[in-house]
């Protein structure tokens, strides 16, 4: 991971990207089909093609803030507690970008932004948990202490997310208002431009994890610079 | 050894009265303040009651919660009991229980007046009534004992404890409320069975996880 001193393969993964975000964009706005049958093919069904992405980021990013915990706890490696931040970061910021689109998508296919709906409220419910494993970092105290103790929180938030979807699911089991995913059912030109944009957000998200990572040992190292630790 | 820390806990209780008093002193003005709200028309109420009435059990969880453990700090006695030869696990599991115990004393004295001054029709089925606020209370103070445990050396734990522990208990509090729901129309166990079983999956979910996981909660 130190390799991002380099710059080269960095630089050419950024590049990369950008090329892919932007080529992206252009097939979705000009070429793609929207995907929605039900409510005939809305416009603002493109959004589909970020917002799935963005929750399959998301949801990878706080995959890893599991794992990462699990790593540290078992190791105490500093390592893992970097990679767990910069992927909690990265999940919270994609997450805020499925509770942005999402909304922007309602207002057109529902004429209303929001609804009290499992996936919704999941989305939610994480978003805001994510908020308190922030707080909690930045009040927990020392060091050890807080990589610890949001390590402890990124394995309890992962494993509340199936019972919070479940029984959310339950308790609305009549709104069924979100679209749910048919794959198979779609075309391949719907396919392929999505799976496209879900390659170019898992890049993405790996490019920034990476470099968040890359800032956080830069600032142990002052920190250890400058305190002589 | 796990007797002796529950009773240390139930002893200081015991002497003190602090924390069942303060939760459920609370608990009765915030039901003074529902009545106030809400004396209109108790039958729109009957509506909300359930939801509303695990509001009051969330809230004074809380309360209840930081006070037990803030306790612990003061002249650092998680830490004399942290360095005495204890597996952690049972840390846990002595808070978890009298944390249990503080909650289900307070809503002996709150469930009642709680029916009495917004004038609820009394239910029948005690014991399935018993059986939830037992399950429900052994859930909240399971994730309540381990999120107090995470935030208990933190600054502002007061606040942290809340915005970490609602939206976490948040599955357990639909079942809850919605059992209520039914057990209130007296609707046969048969047909919310599917919330007993979220609530069970819970409070199993994390009281094995406060156990596996709160030795590292709390080392030092």
């Amino acid at each position: 991971m130190n390799s991002f001193n380099s710059k080269r393969i960095p630089n050419i993964m950024a590049v990369i990207i950008i090329i892919m975000l932007g080529a992206g964009l252009k097939i979705v706005v000009d070429y793609s089909l929207t995907v929605d049958k039900e409510a005939g093919y809305l416009w603002a069904q493109k959004i589909f093609y970020y917002h799935v992405p963005s929750a399959w980021t998301a949801f990878l990013g706080y995959f890893i803030v599991m794992i990462a915990g699990v790593q540290f706890l078992r190791t105490g490696n500093r390592k893992w507690d970097q990679i767990g931040v910069a992927s909690a970061e990265l999940g919270t910021f994609f997450c805020l970008l499925i509770l942005i689109t999402g909304p922007i998508w309602g207002q057109a296919a529902w004429g209303q932004p929001w609804t009290w709906e499992p996936r919704l409220l999941t989305t939610l419910i994480l978003f805001l948990l994510y908020v308190g494993y922030f707080m909690l970092r930045q009040f927990g105290g020392h060091y050890e202490r807080i990589a610890r103790n949001s390590a402890v929180l990124g394995i309890i938030a992962f494993l509340d997310v199936p019972i919070v979807y479940l029984s959310l699911k339950f308790w609305s089991a009549d709104t069924q208002a979100h679209p749910q995913l048919g794959m198979s059912e779609q075309s391949s030109l719907v396919l392929n431009v999505f799976f496209f944009n879900l390659a170019t957000f898992t890049l993405l998200f790996i490019y920034m994890v990476w470099y968040r990572i890359h800032i956080l040992k830069l600032k142990q190292k002052q920190l250890e610079l400058t305190h002589g630790l | 050894m796990f007797t002796a820390l529950l009773k240390k806990d139930l002893l200081i209780e015991l002497r003190s009265k602090e924390i069942v008093i303060s939760m459920a002193s609370f608990g009765v003005s915030v039901i003074l303040l529902y009545s106030f709200s809400f004396n209109e028309s108790p039958k729109t109420f009957s509506i909300f009651a359930s939801g509303l009435l695990w509001m009051v059990f969330l809230f004074i969880s809380v309360l209840g919660l930081h006070r037990s453990f803030s306790l612990e700090k003061e002249f650092d006695a998680i830490g004399l009991v942290l360095s005495a030869p204890v597996d952690r696990s049972l840390i846990f599991l002595s808070k978890w229980v009298s944390g249990f115990l503080f909650l289900l004393m307070a809503q002996i004295i709150i469930v009642p007046l709680f029916w009495l001054f917004l004038a609820l029709d009394i239910p029948s089925q005690i014991g399935l009534w018993l059986l939830l606020f037992i399950m429900a209370d052994l859930g909240i103070a399971a994730v309540g004992s381990l999120v107090a445990g995470i935030t208990l050396r933190a600054r502002m734990s007061e606040v942290l404890l809340p915005i970490l522990l609602f939206p976490l208990v948040s599955p357990l509090l639909i079942a809850a409320v919605k059992s209520t729901d039914a057990l209130m129309v007296g609707l046969p166990f048969e047909e919310w069975k599917v919330w007993g079983a979220i609530i069970f999956t819970f409070v199993i979910a994390f009281s094995v996880t406060g156990v596996l996981i709160f030795d590292y909660v709390s080392e030092e």
